[in-house]
């Protein structure tokens, strides 16, 4: 393997934690990510080498999720919108965990942000990425980045207090 | 949280974050030390924190394996073709759009055959020498003796105009096919060298004739440096005839 493809396998770990902070299920967020390698893999010659993979590929992942989002919302206004309660409670069996109540509870405080501030969650808290990188990925401007990540931190904290968890 | 006077949330949210600068997070330290309320809110952030990152931890997933195995099965295109391409888009940026010849070529085409030598040669390519002579006897044949109509080679070779410089220099254009590549080359010394490159796709696989498929840089190239027209397919018969003298 070469090195695009070496630090393409390196990434999965990273890439399925990040679909997960944006897919409503495990089945979604495994779509999402082999989604993404292929098309990462046909899109090689984009990636200008000595630039970020992680960037280059979170950015593909967020361009997937958001074309997925937008046709599913089309969907949503044709079908019945019935599918707004199941997706929390498949996350409990996510890859048969144990997790903790609090985790869980956190989990799905970060699965009901909005989009725009669940991606700036998951790239700066979750998966580390400094502003100006998740800015680049989420491609708008440091700003705007900076407001979301304020946001989504609020009403985190708001959401996770109503539940009596400890932020 | 109600903000703080002196510090909103995005400052407090920007030094658990380590986007503050170390004078502007030791001040707000310093500031929270004395102040049991701006300390709570800073925990209270920096205890998100950790819990957001511990409820989705990194873990392996047994279907990354089948995810690697994709990826390793699909090698890319040629990787020096790849580098190769990614330093004439770099040249080529819409910035840096203005061609470059002369000079400022030799320049290009040194860190060009380094990084262009440096791969393997198998497969379709070119090597330029120092100072921009073109040393790939394949492209050298091919400027040396093919006409526009004879179209591409078996390589995707071809010419595309011929013309000659205001320094009386016979130059012609060219395109590489698998190389990806098109440039402008003129006679001097008895052989070749490199005026303009650019990355080029051929249309399709077939390569059409004249202007049509050279890229706009080589294109501003040819127009700097042609004295007169493009010569027709008799007069570029007869100079190839003639040597090039």
């Amino acid at each position: 393997m070469d090195e695009f493809q070496t630090g393409l396998v390196d990434l999965l770990p990273r890439l399925r934690r990040f679909a997960r902070v944006l897919a409503r299920s495990d089945a979604d967020a495994h779509d999402l990510v082999q989604e993404t390698v292929e098309r990462a893999l046909a899109r090689r010659s984009g990636f200008r080498p000595g630039t970020r993979l992680d960037s280059w590929a979170f950015t593909i992942m967020r361009r997937i999720f958001i074309d997925q989002t937008r046709s599913n919302a089309r969907w949503a206004r044709v079908v019945a919108p019935a599918d707004e309660v199941t997706p929390n409670i498949a996350d409990a069996a996510m890859a048969g965990e144990d997790l903790r109540a609090d985790a869980l509870a956190v989990r799905e405080a970060i699965r009901a942000l909005p989009d725009d501030q669940r991606l700036a969650v998951g790239l700066v808290l979750i998966d580390g990425l400094s502003y100006a990188e998740a800015a680049e990925v989420m491609g708008v401007p440091a700003g705007t980045l900076t407001s979301r990540l304020v946001r989504g931190r609020q009403t985190l904290i708001h959401t996770l207090a109503e539940q009596g968890v400890s932020a | 949280m109600t903000p703080d006077t002196r510090y909103d949330d995005e400052t407090l949210m920007r030094r658990v974050d380590g986007e503050l600068s170390p004078e502007a997070g030791a001040a707000l330290d310093a500031a929270a030390a004395g102040d049991p309320a701006l300390a709570a809110r800073l925990a209270t952030l920096r205890s998100l924190r950790t819990r957001v990152r511990e409820a989705v931890p990194l873990a392996s997933d047994p279907r990354d394996r089948d995810l690697a195995r994709l990826i390793a099965a699909t090698p890319g295109p040629s990787p020096v073709a790849g580098r190769l391409l990614d330093r004439l888009r770099d040249a080529f940026a819409p910035a840096r759009a203005p061609l470059w010849a002369g000079l400022a070529a030799a320049c290009f085409v040194v860190g060009l055959s380094i990084g262009w030598l440096g791969g393997d040669r198998a497969g379709a390519g070119f090597t330029v020498d120092r100072g921009g002579v073109i040393a790939d006897a394949g492209l050298v044949r091919v400027l040396d003796s093919r006409l526009t109509s004879d179209g591409a080679d078996a390589d995707g070779r071809a010419v595309g105009l011929t013309f000659r410089d205001a320094e009386g220099r016979w130059c012609r254009t060219f395109q590489a096919g698998e190389a990806g590549v098109a440039g402008m080359a003129c006679r001097e010394d008895g052989g070749w060298t490199m005026q303009a490159l650019a990355p080029f796709h051929a249309s399709s696989g077939e390569l059409r004739t004249a202007a049509a498929d050279i890229p706009a840089p080589v294109l501003a190239a040819v127009d700097a440096a042609i004295a007169g027209d493009a010569l027709d397919a008799a007069a570029e018969t007869a100079a190839r005839d003639a040597g090039w003298d």
